[in-house]
């Protein structure tokens, strides 16, 4: 098989050199067309943050060496000298393949598990669709490559549980309560972390929003893009006896709310679980607040261990998902393997003729015994005219350029058309 | 007779039925295999079946409801747990907690196939369909509140699990707090009606066909202290809005009392509430 790939990702350089060879879309769809011309005879590219990586059908009877490829990379985005050919890693045939796989499944992301990419390779095969720049092989790939991606979201818990501070917190929020949209949440101060946790649940769809900052301005802006209300800072402690969760990014000496406040707090609201995530460094809430019953407090560091351990356990289904993997990798092999003429033909002659000798045992008991035999060799003839034309341009094509685009596009078609071999599970319901 | 050999074949098959669904419940708990996810329910509703058909024939072949000894009721309460638990799960989605509930059927049933006899001779009264329905609810309630308990325990392990920052298979698997505060209460509030109903016909029947009736039989008394016991806290807890750890600790509590009672009054004391 010939297909290459060769990408520069996080694995290879710092992010300096990484966004100089970052595509937009326009880019792409200019480089798409050069390299078909040029060298594939399909390709698509994935350009993200974290890796640009280019997948192709090596034109049949040429070779193309690492180095013209990264050349032409590096001359195309003028990246010399930042880039250099060693920020390159290449692979061939399955390896490709499997490369491709690794990206959908999250196991060569930075993160492990995060298939946020999932969606950019999705785009990518589209573009270079759309551009012209795919073929049956390049179309295959995309369908077993999002395959890949649902089987493992789906078999395995590399994508569970939060990695990241803001749905962390989230993520706890939903072990204690059962309905966010009952509610309400109270933001103090206004950090980086403080508003991204505030946007998460948001999307979990939270009853209610509140925020408080020393700045009345700020506080309003973040109120309107939260569609929420702002609350005085100075009378905090009351609107923590009504809201449910909290979240304190706060820069200062002092504490924001300590075990007295608490105290009082949590007999106005009758006792109902109070979440509290701080986020502030120096933190926002007294430590010793952690005692009080039905107050759940989370600081930055409680809320590391809460990553910590879903990365543990992410990093312990990597043995699954090499193993679908390797499976969907074979599973490509097969029909990229059924895409070679003589076992199409023979797969073609078999389907016909199991349909003949169906149809022939269904219908045989209304045929006198003496016309049975001519039965059979009439329902033969009429299958074997039927089957010689196509048969003779499926082998015309092996003779003269077999591997070929239309010898490829025509096996894959006819197979499509009769429904020939094995197809990928699944690979039709809409991935 | 084909109900004689159903009581043989279920009597001992039912216990390693249950222990088949405990550990399937169990092994998909701790997130072993994805597909015992789909099928355990399935072998639920099968084990729920199954049982059913024993207690049939049970019935058919000694001629009488099986409410005669401890060791038949035990494996009613049996069937009544697994029959709450599918209800459960049916009705909140969260199929994760059976592992814990199911044990409860398992140790009843066991017990109950390891002792019980087959009694074919019984006064006349344990014939009776009121005294069938008096017993199922009465039966029924416990079970509310056995699971109640249960759901109290599992809060506060993930209550301690949370507060600790430990997050291992309890903190992952089990549903939110919230939740099972809801499953607890509600599992309670069903076992309190339920027994509730039971004292009522108890009441009103019992009188008019033991001749030894006494309202200070001691089954009769702790039954009805207990209920009166959980119509308190049912209505301290509406009337505060008590919520979190305190109220599910005085639920187990209750239980605790519930068990205390019940063994005591069943082994040590006696009255004319005892049939065997």
């Amino acid at each position: 098989m010939n297909l290459f790939s060769i990408g520069i990702s996080h694995h290879t350089a710092s992010v300096e050199v990484r966004e100089k060879m970052w595509l937009s879309e326009a880019e792409a769809r200019e480089i798409l067309p050069r390299l078909r011309e040029q060298y594939f005879s399909e390709c698509m590219l994935v350009s993200t943050c974290n890796r640009t990586e280019l997948y192709g059908m090596i034109l049949p009877g040429t070779t193309v060496t690492e180095r013209e490829l990264t050349e032409f990379l590096i001359g195309f985005k003028k990246a010399d000298p930042e880039v250099q050919p060693q920020h390159f890693t290449a692979c061939e045939a399955g390896a490709a393949v499997h490369q491709i796989f690794r990206v959908a499944a999250g196991t060569d992301s930075m993160v492990l598990g995060d298939i946020q990419i999932l969606n950019q390779v999705k785009e990518a095969f589209g573009l270079a669709r759309e551009v012209g720049a795919t073929g049956p092989v390049m179309n295959r790939l995309m369908q077993a490559t999002l395959h890949v991606g649902k089987r493992v979201r789906s078999e395995t818990g590399i994508c569970e549980g939060a990695v990241s501070v803001s749905y962390a917190a989230v993520e706890l929020a939903s072990k204690i309560f059962s309905d966010l949209s009952k509610k309400s949440a109270l933001l103090i101060g206004a950090g980086e972390t403080g508003e991204l946790t505030l946007k998460h649940l948001v999307g979990k769809g939270i009853g209610g929003v509140r925020i408080a900052n020393r700045t009345r301005e700020k506080a309003e802006t973040l109120a309107a893009a939260f569609s929420g209300t702002v609350v005085d800072y100075d009378s905090i402690a009351d609107t923590v006896a009504a809201v449910d969760i909290v979240i304190t990014s706060v820069t200062g000496p002092t504490f924001v709310l300590g075990p007295e406040e608490l105290h009082r707090v949590m007999r106005k609201r009758a006792n109902a679980p109070l979440f509290i995530i701080d986020i502030g460094v120096p933190r926002n809430v007294d430590p010793a607040s952690r005692k009080i019953e039905n107050v759940f407090l989370y600081d930055i560091d409680s809320l590391n261990t809460v990553i910590d351990r879903n990365l543990d356990r992410r990093k312990a289904e990597i043995p699954k998902v090499t193993a679908i993997l390797h499976e969907e990798t074979e599973d490509f092999f097969d029909w990229y393997n059924s895409l070679q003429v003589t076992p199409t033909i023979k797969d073609l002659r078999d389907a016909f003729e199991n349909i003949r000798t169906q149809e022939v045992q269904k219908n045989i008991q209304r045929f006198r015994a003496e016309d049975r035999e001519l039965l059979d060799i009439v329902t033969k003839q009429i299958v074997n005219k039927l089957l010689h034309q196509p048969m003779t341009v499926l082998r015309a094509g092996s003779a003269s350029n077999n591997g070929r685009d239309e010898t490829l596009l025509r096996v894959h078609t006819v197979r499509e058309l009769f429904g020939i071999g094995r197809r990928v599970k699944g690979a039709d319901d809409g991935a | 007779m084909i109900s004689n050999l159903l009581v043989d074949l279920f009597q001992t098959g039912l216990p390693f039925l249950y222990a088949v669904l405990v550990v399937s419940y169990g092994i998909s708990f701790i997130g072993g295999a994805r597909l015992l996810d789909a099928w355990k329910t399935r072998v639920l509703v099968a084990v729920i079946a199954m049982h059913l058909v024993y207690l049939g024939a049970r019935t058919v072949s000694f001629d009488h409801p099986p409410i005669t000894s401890v060791f038949e009721i035990m494996t009613i309460l049996a069937a009544g747990i697994a029959i709450a638990y599918l209800y459960i799960e049916v009705k909140t989605g969260e199929r994760n907690t059976g592992v814990f509930i199911l044990f409860l059927a398992l140790v009843f049933q066991l017990v109950s196939s390891l002792f019980i006899r087959d009694l074919v001779r019984i006064p006349d009264y344990l014939h009776s369909r009121v005294l069938g329905f008096h017993v199922s609810t009465a039966l029924l309630g416990y079970t509310g509140i056995s699971l109640s308990a249960v759901y109290g325990l599992l809060y506060l392990m993930l209550y301690h699990d949370i507060r600790s920052s430990r997050f291992g298979i309890v903190y992952s698997r089990l549903p939110n707090l919230e939740r099972l505060e809801e499953m607890s209460h509600r599992a309670e509030v069903f076992g309190f009606v339920m027994l509730g109903i039971a004292i009522v016909i108890g009441l009103i029947w019992l009188p008019s066909v033991f001749t030894d009736f006494s309202y200070l039989d001691p089954k009769l008394v702790a039954t009805i202290v207990i209920w009166i016991l959980y119509a308190v806290g049912l209505w301290a807890k509406r009337q505060f809005g008590w919520k979190g750890r305190k109220t599910m600790i005085l639920t187990l509590v209750a239980f605790g009392i519930v068990f205390f009672s019940m063994t005591v009054v069943n082994i040590y004391l006696s009255g004319f509430h005892r049939f065997h």
